[in-house]
């Protein structure tokens, strides 16, 4: 299977790498802070070549991208909510910090697609970029809201005393530190230089952004490896369900991806694989801060299993592939 | 040892994300500073391995007189009544220059 074959690419093989290592309990470490350093030059990689290949791009389509992700931040985490509490064991509250996740994105999951893609040499739309920055945040509004209405629902007036009297300062911040996150605003930033500034200059940097691109991804990829490994035995505390729903999740986040870039957005193949990771993918950089200062009654210890030892390893192995033949299916029909 | 003085040194340890909530209370009820480390460990809810932001733990610690400590304690307990998680714990210390942790500290400074 050709499909098979394209995950035969270093950055792939690497986190499997990192997974085993954690698994055979190898002492393999990275040093702190190290997959920050990583990530921020990843997003102003992809962020600055996003944004100069934007610019030549058009403003209509890129508004209507725009609008579906938004569509799908606000829409994704409902559906996660739903699905969530047909679990007799699931309590609300944990429910709306999980679905937040699910709402959100997660950049290594979209950049592992853009290696995937370019190994294939299947090219893509730069739109999916510009979602990419828009999705971050609209699930971690959703996820505060039901989190209130749980409460609300839980009638649990103590709590809802002591919301209220710090209540409106509270939550305008956790917007505000949805809304600056820093990943978003390195995003953006790099999105706005890469379209403004100018071709002589901008290929100067194209050496830095281009060349070793995959390279910095299998080194991030590879400590992810082993925090997703890590997590792997955590999947016993988190229990069947929710596992089940790490894997489930993504595969409906992807199909409604495969449908928004296909059949809203008119992309290619390329373009749809990438709306269909931005659905599938789950966040573990902005939302579980949001979360643990939002929604503290929620177990961090499962969104975290779940959105990295569960969903991202998924993605990365099974859901790119999958959601290539869905598209490739949907197009031909 | 004469010229040491007994103050109060109190101790947070809690997930990083909570860092700003946490120093900005302790602010807010006039201690005279803090200072912020970055920590990993483990307990009955998991590991803080300290590789990811999301998994990293902080250590804060602030030196206080005796008569401030209840006031601070009142607060941290609210917050976790409210569910947040983290571990608070009071020991004794001495100190030379006792009136450097008496001045409250500008509520609006932050890391």
């Amino acid at each position: 299977m050709a499909g098979l074959q394209n995950l035969l690419i270093p950055a792939v093989l690497f986190f499997a790498l990192g997974y085993i290592a954690k698994l055979v309990r190898s002492d393999l470490k990275f040093p702190p802070d190290m997959a920050k350093a990583l990530s921020i030059y990843l997003l102003v990689a992809i962020g600055l070549h996003g944004g100069h290949e934007l610019a030549k791009a058009d403003l209509v389509i890129a508004m209507k991208s725009i609008l579906v992700a938004l569509g799908m931040g606000f829409f994704l985490p409902l559906a996660a909510y739903r699905i969530l509490m047909m679990s007799a064991k699931m309590d609300r509250l944990n429910a709306a910090a999980i679905s937040a996740h699910y709402g959100s994105v997660s950049a290594g999951t979209f950049l592992t697609a853009v290696a995937f893609l370019d190994s294939a040499q299947i090219s893509y739309e730069s739109y999916p970029v510009i979602m990419l920055a828009v999705m971050e945040s609209p699930a971690i509004i959703v996820g505060l809201l039901l989190a209130a209405w749980a409460r609300k629902q839980e009638g649990d007036q103590a709590q809802r005393e002591s919301n209220g009297q710090n209540g409106n300062g509270h939550l305008s911040e956790i917007l505000r530190d949805a809304f600056t996150n820093g990943s978003v605003v390195l995003l953006i930033g790099a999105m706005v230089i890469g379209a403004v500034a100018k071709p002589s200059a901008f290929d100067k940097v194209i050496p830095f952004i281009d060349e070793i691109f995959m390279g910095v991804l299998c080194l991030f990829l590879l400590e992810m490896g082993l925090e997703a490994g890590r997590r792997a035995n955590e999947f016993k505390r988190v229990g069947g369900f929710l596992v089940g729903f790490g894997i489930g999740m993504p595969l409906l986040g992807g199909a409604v991806g495969v449908i928004a870039g296909a059949m809203l957005l008119d992309f290619s193949v390329g373009g749809t694989v990438l709306v269909a990771v931005l659905g599938a993918s789950a966040s573990y950089i902005a939302v579980p801060p949001a979360m643990r200062l939002a929604v503290p009654e929620a177990n961090p210890s499962y969104y975290l299993t779940l959105a990295l030892g569960v969903t991202f390893p998924f993605n990365v192995i099974v859901g790119i592939p999958l959601y290539q033949w869905m598209a490739e299916r949907l197009m031909s029909a | 040892m004469k010229r040491l003085v007994p103050e109060k040194l109190l101790t947070i340890i809690a997930d990083g994300a909570l860092e700003a909530k946490l120093t900005k209370l302790a602010a807010k009820s006039g201690v005279s500073g803090y200072t912020v480390t970055e920590a990993r460990g483990a307990g009955s809810t998991g590991v803080q391995s300290g590789n990811l932001d999301i998994d990293t733990n902080i250590l804060i610690k602030i030196i206080l007189p005796e008569s401030r400590v209840a006031g601070l304690l009142d607060e941290l307990e609210r917050l976790l009544k409210k569910s947040y998680k983290f571990k608070v714990f009071v020991s004794d210390v001495a100190v030379l220059m006792p009136q450097s942790y008496e001045r409250p500290m500008d509520e609006d400074l932050r890391l």
